[in-house]
């Protein structure tokens, strides 16, 4: 079954004669379950693909489906409560709140929707991805690879249809790097999750289960 | 059940004292207090009092009633939608199907209670159907190993055939016979480690292997998968290194650990040219034990980083070493079901490093 799908997806900038095609048409679907890598070097278009795929930007043409819903035809709201409970991000500066613990940054996705935490997911994750004995830290305290942890566990804890992951190791070194990937594709697997991850580095997409190489805004290989 | 009859009586004790306090209150001010207009006002508060708790009781009753009538039709719109959430659009010829569409979208996305439940009810419904799915992925999976290992033993095996035939012909010389018959001796070897390999892969897919994964030493471990390439190694004049902690442990299953550690020391053996050099180390991470397998072999190009991985990939320039394609590929299998993963670097060239990581702490 095909959670997400593209079709003949663009976003153009600029007017006539100076259009920047960012993205010129990809049409892709990814399964449910799957561990997907989109790589491609710098300004190839990947990371506004990915920004497409979560709704936190619009396309100039072409339409984007997540689990049975197209994102263009939403409102904002509407969009933002889409994004709340159907979307997992997992951004390179991890963008946690500094001044709530690690259990409160976890969790917070759940209580912006209003629900009760299920503590024995939350448990398991947090066991998971190694930070049960820093649940109760400050983000500032914490290792960089510690933070994109606890980033992916934030991601993980609304049980998303899709997680979107924008060059999470990029700011950390290689061998944390390597740890974060491991876990993200461990728990990936163990939550049955699927997983998109946009990266510019073929050592890290090659633990995913299928790589698809951007080039110019076009899809070059793996489709 | 208990539970609703007690709510039930609940409910009804209140409706009966709401019911007697009024009727208490009336008589009470009927006969104790002077006639005139306090009598009538205190009356007809008191009278205000009941209506309006009756209409609180009834408004909230409605609805309650329209919020579980609401998840209800949902839920039923589900079972009636079967296996075809995608095709709503197949419903707009029929008028009174196309408001049921309509109907489908209202409650996506809203901040409502019936939308959280609705969005909930979904979610369960997904995890359920992919469940099912998974379930029928696993026949078709298993459908293609069967058709492929059809494919991949047919050569050895018309091979066999042909040389079977020839051996049967009358004026064969003694030295030809004897070249056919090891010719097909090596056929048969190959369709043995073949068949092997392809049993081991399939068991591992379908899940048929049960992993005793148990917090061990990875010493001892890469002992047993180094034993097994010792001899090849030394055939090949190749320099063997190993530098492990014997106090470094991780979870994973000893026997099939080696295995996947065998399995990438043999490739690190047959890429590596006569003289060179495998180093195998050991370190320890923060959450994973590393094991690297280092060569001075040919390399692996980045882009193939990801296809190496897979079933039956054979690079192009490999095709006249022997080899399947399956033994990266099991191997990956098998540190992937422990909970860890394996990894490679290489410079094209000059070796590649392979590296397997195992948890430390039990992620499965």
């Amino acid at each position: 079954m095909n959670i997400l799908q593209t079709d003949n997806l663009t976003k153009y900038y600029g007017t006539e004669p100076l259009v920047v095609k960012a993205l010129d048409g990809i049409t892709l679907a990814i399964e449910q379950g799957s561990f997907t890598a989109v790589v491609g070097t710098s300004g190839s278009g990947k990371s506004t693909l990915l920004h497409m795929l979560g709704g936190l930007d619009t396309p100039t043409g072409g339409s984007v489906t997540v689990d049975g819903q197209e994102l263009s035809g939403m409102g904002r709201n509407e969009l933002t409560v889409f994004r709340r409970r159907k979307i997992g991000f997992v951004f390179q500066n991890y963008n946690l709140i500094p001044h709530l613990t690690v259990y409160d940054n976890i969790v917070l996705p759940v209580e912006l929707d209003g629900r009760s935490v299920d503590q024995r997911y939350l448990q398991d994750i947090v066991r998971a991805l190694g930070l049960a004995d820093k649940l109760y830290r400050k983000p500032g305290k914490l290792s960089g690879g510690q933070q994109q942890r606890t980033a992916i566990a934030r991601a993980l804890i609304t049980k998303p249809a899709i997680i979107l992951a924008d060059e999470p190791t990029g700011n950390l070194d290689s061998r944390t790097s390597q740890e974060v990937i491991g876990l993200l594709q461990a728990t990936g697997k163990r939550f049955h999750q699927t997983i998109v991850m946009i990266t510019h580095n073929d050592e890290i997409a090659q633990v995913a289960d299928r790589a698809i190489r951007i080039e110019d805004g076009r899809i070059s290989e793996g489709r | 059940m208990k539970r609703r009859i007690r709510m039930n009586a609940f409910k009804s004790i209140l409706l009966a004292g709401h019911v007697f306090l009024t009727v208490a209150g009336c008589v009470f001010f009927g006969t104790q207090l002077p006639a005139g207009r306090i009598k009538w006002i205190a009356f007809a508060l008191l009278f205000l009092l009941c209506v309006l708790g009756i209409g609180y009781y009834l408004y909230f009753r409605k609805r309650f009633v329209d919020f579980s009538e609401e998840i209800c039709r949902k839920a039923d719109q589900m079972i009636w939608d079967g296996n075809d959430r995608d095709g709503y659009v197949c419903y707009q010829n029929d008028n009174d199907d196309y408001a049921r569409y309509e109907d489908y979208g209202r409650y996506h996305n809203q901040e409502t209670l019936s939308s959280k439940l609705i969005m909930e009810l979904e979610k369960l419904e997904d995890i359920t159907r992919s469940r099912l799915s998974e379930s029928e992925q696993e026949k078709e999976k298993l459908q293609k190993t069967i058709s492929e290992i059809a494919h991949q033993v047919k050569t050895p095996l018309s091979n066999i055939r042909m040389y079977q035939d020839m051996l049967k012909e009358p004026r064969l010389s003694e030295e030809e016979a004897e070249k056919f018959m090891e010719i097909t001796e090596r056929q048969l070897e190959k369709l043995e480690f073949l068949i092997d390999s392809l049993i081991k892969a399939s068991r591992l897919e379908s899940d048929l292997i049960r992993l005793h994964i148990e917090d061990g030493s990875i010493f001892h471990t890469l002992t047993i998968s180094v034993d097994g390439i010792v001899r090849q190694a030394d055939r090949k004049q190749l320099g063997l290194s190993v530098c492990c902690d014997p106090a470094i442990k991780a979870f994973h299953d000893v026997k099939w650990t080696a295995e996947a550690i065998g399995n990438i020391l043999d490739n690190a053996v047959k890429y590596t040219s006569e003289g060179g050099q495998i180093r195998i180390d050991v370190h320890q991470g923060e959450l994973y034990a590393e094991i690297r397998i280092r060569d001075t072999g040919k390399g692996i190009s980045p882009a193939h980083y990801n296809d190496i991985f897979k079933r039956f990939y054979r690079e192009d320039s490999t095709r006249n070493t022997g080899g399947l394609g399956l033994g990266l590929y099991i191997a990956r299998n098998i540190v992937m079901r422990e909970g860890g993963y394996v990894m490679v670097r290489s410079v094209p060239g000059e070796g590649s490093a392979f590296s397997i990581f195992l948890p430390m702490n039990q992620v499965l």
